[in-house]
This record gives structure tokens, C-alpha cells and sequence, in this order.
């Protein structure tokens, strides 16, 4: 399973996505607001969430800010940190 | 509970602002008198400027919401002095604040309690949330935490337009602590996680909604249901740090006392469900609720928190 693929399955089990299917989540979709239909408080969840499946700590948020924008842009930045 | 229409409770909070009712000669006047006077010349002033304002039904108002909870049986006359009170004590905190920037931090005295607790909990490397409410003066007793050796970040969004300045703009310094606007990217949550991912100390107001509503959860305070913010207690789930609800409030003319009221420690890996921030939540409500019977007239309260309570009876 590539790194986009599972990014979208544990988004919508661990952020409890009701009625999403991974299929239905296009990898330029943003992940807040209109798109994924995330909150800022949800980005505290995302960076648990790369932590705890991918093994990748986000240590510097202001500079991540970038792969915060869609599905792509976070597996980009995940499969460069990715050990 | 009945749930909160967000609409209303955002209406609500609308109509409380930050931003001081008085012009910019009238700050003027104070900052000379104090220059002239010191502290009791300004206060002097004070005491007529605030009676002149509590004569007015909307400044009484603003400050009812919370006062007719507070002293349920107060009759008319009673209300009236609980105003004057209110709006004094405020007064008399905005006059300090300044004073401290304009005449310099010796002309207040600040007594930390809990010193200790506080550093072991610094200590612990997580990072350190501070929940502060609108109670006494925040700004003033801050400024003797420069005992922490970590820096400190505020979460703070000032009005445009406001010409109420902070202690360290009267002095002219920079501003000691590193401010995070709610307006920013995701709300300054990336920028949260990182200061406590350093182990730093993130200041937050337990006590006001800025910007989403669904970053409130509805608790119990005062006999009604209010909504506070839950964004504290999230980031604490996710990155270890605790919380520490961190009150001042006046104790003489020329003294603060700031005191560590309770830790909070919110379990690892509660989720995204709002719900389970509620407990949380509600022990600091309490705890400011505790604050306020201790010392009813430092709550500085202006617009009704309680509006979309069942039981409201402002």
C-alpha cells in the first residue's frame, strides 16, 4: 500500500471521517477546510497521527506548514522522512 | 444541555471587545497623572472617571451578565455599587499596568504562589500550557515569570484600533514574550505544538472563544452553561504537556499575588471527539468559578457568556 493510500485510510479511521471513502479522497484535495472539511484543531491530529503510523515526528511545524496543504504534499513529506 | 446555536454564541461574544471605551486624550490624562502624581493621583481620577461611567445603563450592563449570577439577591442600590466595584477594580488594573511600563516594575508588588510546583512541571521537558482567564491583571504578574528560564509564548489577538497599550509598550522594550495570533495559519496551532514540542510555556486564555466555534465545548459555570475553548486541553493530550491554571489578582494597592490554582493533566491520545475534553474543560471552569467567589469583582466579565444557557436568567 503506497504511503497516499494508507494516509487516507488512517485519516478517515483515526479522525472518525463518517460517510468518506478512500476513494472518494483525490490526493490534491486539501485537508482543511473546503475539501476534507478539517479544522485547525484537527492539525494537532495530524501530526499524531504521522507520528504513530509513519514513524515520522514533526519537529518543526512552521516549516511543515507546506505539507499541510493536501493528501499529496503530506505523503511527499512523510515518504522523505520515512526511514 | 441544550446545544449552543453557534450563530448566537458568536453574537454574544460580539459584543464584548477587548478594545478600552475610553478615547485617547482620556488615556492621555491618566498617564500624565501618574507622571505628576503616582499611582494615587491616577487613582483619584480614577475613582470620579469610573462613577461617571458606572452612571451610564449600558457600561452597567455589559457587566451584569456576570454579577447578577454572582450576588442573585442583590437589589438595585446593591447592583449598582457592584458595578462601581467592578469597573473600579478593572480601572485600577489598567492603571497599574501602565504604571508598571511607564514608572518601571518596582512600583508593583508581585507574590508568586506555587514557584516550585510550577518549575518541576516546566521541568519535566513537555512544555508548559498556562490557562490564564480575564481576572486580575494578567499582564502585570507575567512579568515576574522571568524566573523560567524557558520562553514564554502568549496566544493573544488584539482588536485593531485598540489604544489600550501593554506594560512593556509604555516602556518603550521590546515585547517579552513571543505572541501567536489565532488569526494565522490554522489558527496558530502549528505554532502552539511547536513551542511545547521545545518544552516552552504557551499561555493561553481559558475563559474566551477567539475565531472557530467548534473549538468550544459547553460546560457548567456559575449555574449556567457556557462555552469554553478546548483547544488547550487537545494540545495537552498531544504532546504530554501539562496545564496550569494561573490566576492573579489584586491584594493592595500596590500588590498582586499570582497563583498556581490547579494542574490539570489530560490523558495521551483522547482523539478528535470534543467530548472528551469536557471533564477537562470543567475543571477549570470550577477553578475560575472558585476564583470568583474569592474575589467576586476581579472577574472581568462584559458581554453575556451565559446567553444560550436553558436556564439563563440575564
Amino acid at each position: 500500500m503506497s504511503v497516499k493510500e494508507k494516509l487516507k485510510k488512517v485519516l478517515i479511521e483515526d479522525l472518525n471521517l463518517e460517510d468518506v471513502e478512500p476513494e472518494e479522497i483525490t490526493d490534491d484535495m486539501a485537508l482543511f477546510d473546503e475539501g476534507l472539511g478539517l479544522d485547525s484543531l484537527d492539525a494537532v491530529e495530524l501530526v499524531v497521527i504521522v507520528q504513530k503510523h509513519f514513524g515520522v515526528e514533526i519537529k518543526d511545524m512552521v516549516e511543515s506548514r507546506p505539507a499541510f496543504q493536501s493528501i499529496s504534499t503530506l505523503a511527499k513529506f512523510i515518504e522523505e522522512r520515512m526511514t | 444541555m441544550s446545544p449552543i446555536e453557534p450563530d448566537a454564541s458568536a453574537a454574544a461574544r460580539q459584543e464584548w471587545t477587548s478594545r478600552s471605551i475610553g478615547s485617547s486624550w482620556q488615556h492621555q490624562c491618566f498617564y500624565l497623572m501618574f507622571r505628576c502624581g503616582g499611582r494615587r493621583a491616577a487613582y483619584l481620577l480614577l475613582y470620579c472617571v469610573v462613577f461617571y461611567y458606572t452612571l451610564l445603563p449600558s457600561v452597567r450592563r455589559k457587566g451584569s451578565y456576570y454579577l447578577n449570577r454572582r450576588f442573585p439577591t442583590a437589589g438595585a442600590w446593591e447592583r449598582f455599587c457592584n458595578s462601581y466595584r467592578m469597573t473600579l477594580e478593572l480601572g485600577k488594573v489598567l492603571v497599574d499596568r501602565a504604571l508598571v511600563g511607564i514608572l518601571g516594575p518596582k512600583h508593583v508588588q508581585i507574590e508568586l504562589q506555587g514557584k516550585q510546583e510550577f518549575l518541576d512541571l516546566v521541568a519535566e521537558g513537555k512544555g508548559a500550557i498556562l490557562i490564564n482567564a480575564h481576572v486580575g491583571c494578567w499582564q502585570v504578574a507575567t512579568s515576574v515569570l522571568g524566573f523560567v528560564e524557558t520562553p514564554i509564548n502568549l496566544l493573544m489577538q488584539r482588536e485593531e484600533g485598540d489604544i489600550d497599550r501593554h506594560h512593556f509598550e509604555h516602556a518603550g522594550i521590546e515585547c517579552p514574550y513571543r505572541i501567536i495570533d489565532p488569526r494565522g495559519h490554522l489558527g496558530g496551532v502549528l505554532e502552539m505544538m511547536d513551542v511545547l514540542k521545545r518544552g516552552e510555556v504557551l499561555s493561553v486564555m481559558g475563559d474566551r472563544m477567539l475565531g472557530d466555534d467548534r473549538n468550544g465545548v459547553e460546560v457548567e459555570f456559575m449555574g449556567g452553561t457556557v462555552t469554553f475553548p478546548f483547544s488547550a486541553y487537545k494540545l495537552a493530550s498531544a504532546t504530554g504537556a501539562p496545564i496550569v491554571v494561573l490566576l492573579s489578582y489584586k491584594v493592595g494597592p500596590d500588590s498582586y499575588e499570582l497563583k498556581l490554582y490547579r494542574t490539570i493533566r489530560v490523558p495521551a491520545g483522547l482523539g478528535r471527539g470534543k467530548d472528551k475534553f469536557i471533564p477537562y474543560t470543567q475543571e477549570f471552569a470550577e477553578t475560575l468559578e472558585g476564583f470568583c467567589r474569592e474575589h467576586p469583582f476581579q472577574f472581568f466579565n462584559f458581554f453575556d457568556m451565559w446567553q444560550n444557557s436553558p436556564n439563563n436568567q440575564t
